[in-house]
C-alpha cells in the first residue's frame, strides 16, 4: 500500500514518520508548498518530494493520500485525491462546518474511495481505556464528567489557527477531540452551552472556553479548552453512581528529566521535562488501524460519520459562544439527522 | 464575651462550638435547639447550659449567637436574634429565599447588630494568598475561573427540600461563588446551569454544572456536585483555577495533606495538615464583635451568592441562560 502525505506541518511530520513505521505501508511521497521542507523530509524517508498535490497524484501511483493541511484546505484537497481514485486519510476536524464535512464525505462516496478521519484521541490508551471502563459499567450511571485539554496558543504557517474562518479556532480545532470522545463514550449530544473569552494581543493571543454539554443519556459534561496556559496538558474526571475515573497528564507521566544546566538559557535550569513514552504512539496506532481497515475493508473505530458529528457538536458550541444561549443539536440549522 | 449557639442541626455547629469553647475571649454560655435531646447533649459536651425555650435563651445577656439551624429556618432565627440585640454568625447559605435574606439583612441593620455569613473558605491561607496574587495584577486581567466544590451526599435534612431549600446546588455553589466575588470584585451578569439527580435516590438535585458570565467580562463555571465516591480519600474538594492575560493560577484549598494507606480500615485517606479555616472564621467573627467593626463577610455577600443559586435553578428548569437581577438591599 503506497501512501503520500500532503501538508508537512507538525501533524504532517508526525504522520509521515508513523507511515514509515507501518509494515504494509510505504511512504512514497510527501508534498508541501515549502520545497526545502518537502525535500528534507522526503530524504529522511526515501520518498519523493512534491510541491503540488495534483502533480503528486499524477506521478506517484499512490493508493492513499493523507491530508494534513490546515482545516480550510481539506475540502478542495480531499476532492482532488478522491477524484484521482485515492483513499483518503484526513486530519481532524474533517471540515470547517457540517456542510463542508458532508461535502467531503459525499465526494469520497461518489468516487468510491474510503475516508478516514484522524480523531486521534480514540487511540490514546488512557482515553480508550476510560471509554471502555464507562461503557462496561465501571462507574455505574454517569453523573458529571469533566475534561480538560490545551496549552499555549498554536502558532503555524500564516498564523492560520488564529483565523476562525480557517480553523474554527480553539473550539473546532482542539475541543473537538473531547466532543468526539464524549459522543463515542456516552452517545449523542442533546444541547451545548459555551462560555468563551479571547484576547488577540499580537504578542500573546489567548483563547479559553468552558463548554457544558447535556448528552442524550442525561450525562452532564464540562469541557475546558485552553490556548491560554503555559504548557500542554489533558485531564479527565468521570463520575458515576458506582465510581470515578480520573486522569491527569501532568501526574501520569512516568519519566521526568531535570537538568542542572540548560546551556544558553539559565532561566530553564532545573525545569522538569516530563515524558510518557509508549512502544507505539497514538498516531502510529491510529494510522496502523486505518491501514488495516483499507487492506481488509473493515469498519474503523472512528468513521467519517463520527467525524462529521464531532464537527456538528463543535459548530453548535461555536454558535452558543456567539449567542450566549444553549444550542439544541436537533434544532440546529444545517444539522445532520 | 458571651456567645450562644442556636441549633445544632448543621454539623458545623459542633466545630464552631469547640472553637468557641477554646477561644480565650469567649464564654459559650448558652445553647438553644428545637431538638431537646440534641441541644441537651451538646450543652453537656461543650460545658454549656441548654435552653429549650427560645425566648428565655434570647433574653440572656449574650453578645452574639451562632446560628446553625436547617437552612430554611435561618430567617426566623436571625430576625428574632437581631430583635433581641444579638450579633449573629449565620451558617451558609444565608437563606433559602431571596426575600428571606433581604428581611434578615434589614432586621440586623434596623437593630444595629452584625450579621456575618459563614464562608470559612476565605480563611484558607491558600485562598487568601491566591486573592493577593490576583489583586496584585501579576496575572494580568482575569478572563476566566473554573471552580469546583465537590462533596459526598450529606443525607439527613440536606436532602429534604422544605428544610434545605435544595440539594447540591444550594449546598455547594455559594462557597466558591463567594470566593470568585471576593477575589475579582465583580458581580454575576447571567447564569446557565444543568442540574440533575443522577447519583442517589433523593428528591433534590445531587449534581450539575453552573456556567456564568461576570460583569467584568470574565467567564466562570462552578461544579457543585455531590459526586465524590464513597472511596474518595476525603470529604470533597474546593478548587479554583484563574486564567489571566499574563498567566494562570490554580488553588486547591484542601491540598495540604498527606496520604494515609490505612490497612486497619481498608481505605486510603488524605490527612489534612493545613490551617483550620473554621478557626479563622470564628476568630474573625469574635474580633468583629469585640471591636464592633464591619463584618468581613456581610449579609449582602450571602444574598448575592444565593441569587446565583436561585438563577441556577431557574436556568436549569428553563434550559436557557437567565440574566441575574440583583435585588436592592
Amino acid at each position: 500500500m503506497k501512501v503520500a502525505v500532503v501538508g508537512l506541518g507538525t501533524m504532517g511530520k508526525v504522520h509521515a514518520d508513523a507511515w514509515a513505521h507501518i509494515e504494509h505501508a510505504e511512504l512514497v511521497g510527501v508534498c508541501d508548498l515549502d520545497r526545502v521542507k518537502a525535500e528534507t523530509i522526503a530524504e529522511s524517508y526515501d520518498a519523493t518530494p512534491y510541491q503540488d498535490l495534483s502533480e503528486m497524484l499524477e506521478q506517484s501511483n499512490v493508493d492513499v493520500i493523507d491530508v494534513c493541511l490546515p482545516t480550510y484546505l481539506h475540502k478542495e484537497n480531499v476532492a482532488l485525491a478522491a477524484q484521482a481514485g485515492k483513499h483518503v486519510v484526513c486530519e481532524k476536524p474533517l471540515g470547517l462546518n457540517v456542510q463542508d464535512a458532508q461535502d467531503i464525505i459525499s465526494v469520497c462516496e461518489d468516487h468510491g474511495v474510503q475516508l478516514f478521519v484522524a480523531q486521534v484521541v480514540r487511540f490514546f490508551p488512557e482515553y480508550a481505556q476510560a471509554s471502555a471502563k464507562v461503557k462496561s459499567g465501571g462507574i455505574g450511571k454517569p453523573g458529571v464528567v469533566r475534561l480538560t485539554r490545551g496549552g499555549g496558543f498554536p502558532r503555524a504557517w500564516e498564523d492560520w489557527y488564529a483565523d476562525e474562518a480557517k480553523s474554527g479556532r480553539l473550539i473546532l480545532d482542539s475541543m473537538i477531540h473531547d466532543f468526539d470522545w464524549l459522543r463515542w463514550t456516552f452517545g449523542d449530544v442533546e444541547r451545548v452551552m459555551t462560555r468563551r473569552v479571547s484576547r488577540s494581543d499580537e504578542d500573546r493571543p489567548l483563547e479559553y472556553a468552558l463548554v457544558t454539554l447535556r448528552m442524550e443519556d442525561g450525562t452532564i459534561a464540562h469541557v475546558e479548552g485552553t490556548w491560554a496556559h503555559a504548557t500542554f496538558h489533558t485531564s479527565f474526571e468521570l463520575t458515576g453512581d458506582k465510581g470515578m475515573v480520573v486522569h491527569d497528564s501532568a501526574v501520569s507521566a512516568p519519566l521526568s528529566v531535570s537538568l542542572h544546566h540548560n546551556e544558553g538559557d539559565a532561566s530553564k535550569n532545573g525545569v522538569a521535562v516530563p515524558e510518557s513514552p509508549l512502544n507505539e504512539n497514538p498516531y502510529l496506532r491510529e494510522l496502523k488501524h486505518f491501514a488495516h481497515c483499507i487492506l481488509t475493508g473493515s469498519e474503523p473505530i472512528v468513521t467519517a460519520y463520527d467525524a462529521l458529528k464531532a464537527v456538528e457538536i463543535s459548530q453548535a458550541a461555536l454558535e452558543s459562544a456567539k449567542t450566549g444561549q444553549p444550542v439544541v443539536l436537533a434544532k440546529m440549522g444545517g444539522g445532520v439527522r | 464575651m458571651k456567645v450562644g449557639i442556636m441549633s445544632f442541626a448543621h454539623m458545623h455547629a459542633f466545630t464552631y462550638a469547640g472553637l468557641l469553647l477554646a477561644h480565650p475571649d469567649v464564654e459559650l454560655t448558652a445553647i438553644w435547639d428545637d431538638d431537646f435531646e440534641r441541644g441537651d447533649n451538646a450543652a453537656e459536651r461543650f460545658k454549656s447550659t441548654f435552653y429549650a425555650d427560645r425566648e428565655e435563651f434570647l433574653a440572656l445577656d449574650l453578645d452574639a449567637v451562632v446560628i446553625c439551624s436547617e437552612n430554611s429556618r435561618h430567617r426566623d432565627l436571625v430576625v428574632q436574634a437581631a430583635e433581641a440585640g444579638k450579633h449573629i454568625l449565620c451558617e451558609k447559605p444565608i437563606a433559602t429565599e431571596i426575600e428571606d435574606a433581604r428581611e434578615m439583612i434589614a432586621a440586623c441593620k434596623r437593630n444595629g447588630v452584625i450579621l456575618q455569613i459563614a464562608f470559612p473558605v476565605r480563611f484558607a491561607p491558600s485562598i487568601s494568598r491566591a486573592r493577593t496574587i490576583i489583586q496584585s495584577g501579576q496575572l494580568g486581567d482575569i478572563l476566566a475561573v473554573k471552580a469546583t466544590n465537590h462533596g459526598q451526599m450529606p443525607g439527613g435534612w440536606f436532602v429534604e427540600e422544605p428544610l434545605s431549600g435544595g440539594g447540591a446546588a444550594t449546598d455547594h455553589i455559594v462557597h466558591v461563588m463567594d470566593i470568585i466575588r471576593w477575589t475579582l470584585q465583580t458581580e454575576v451578569k447571567d447564569v446557565y446551569a444543568e442540574l440533575d439527580t443522577r447519583f442517589y435516590d433523593i428528591d433534590v438535585e445531587d449534581c450539575g454544572t453552573v456556567s456564568l458570565a461576570l460583569e467584568s467580562g470574565a467567564i466562570a463555571t462552578i461544579d457543585p456536585s455531590w459526586s465524590r465516591p464513597k472511596t474518595f480519600p476525603m470529604w470533597g474538594d474546593v478548587t479554583l483555577e484563574f486564567v489571566g492575560t499574563k498567566g494562570t493560577l490554580s488553588v486547591d484549598a484542601l491540598k495540604q495533606s498527606s496520604t494515609y494507606f490505612n490497612d486497619q480500615e481498608s481505605k486510603v485517606q488524605n490527612l489534612g495538615w493545613g490551617d483550620d479555616m473554621d478557626q479563622g472564621l470564628i476568630d474573625d467573627f469574635v474580633q468583629c464583635v469585640k471591636i464592633k467593626r464591619e463584618p468581613s463577610i456581610t449579609g449582602e455577600d450571602g444574598l448575592r451568592t444565593l441569587e446565583v443559586v436561585k438563577a441556577a435553578y431557574q436556568s436549569s428548569t428553563a434550559k436557557r441562560t437567565v440574566p441575574l437581577e440583583r435585588v436592592h438591599v
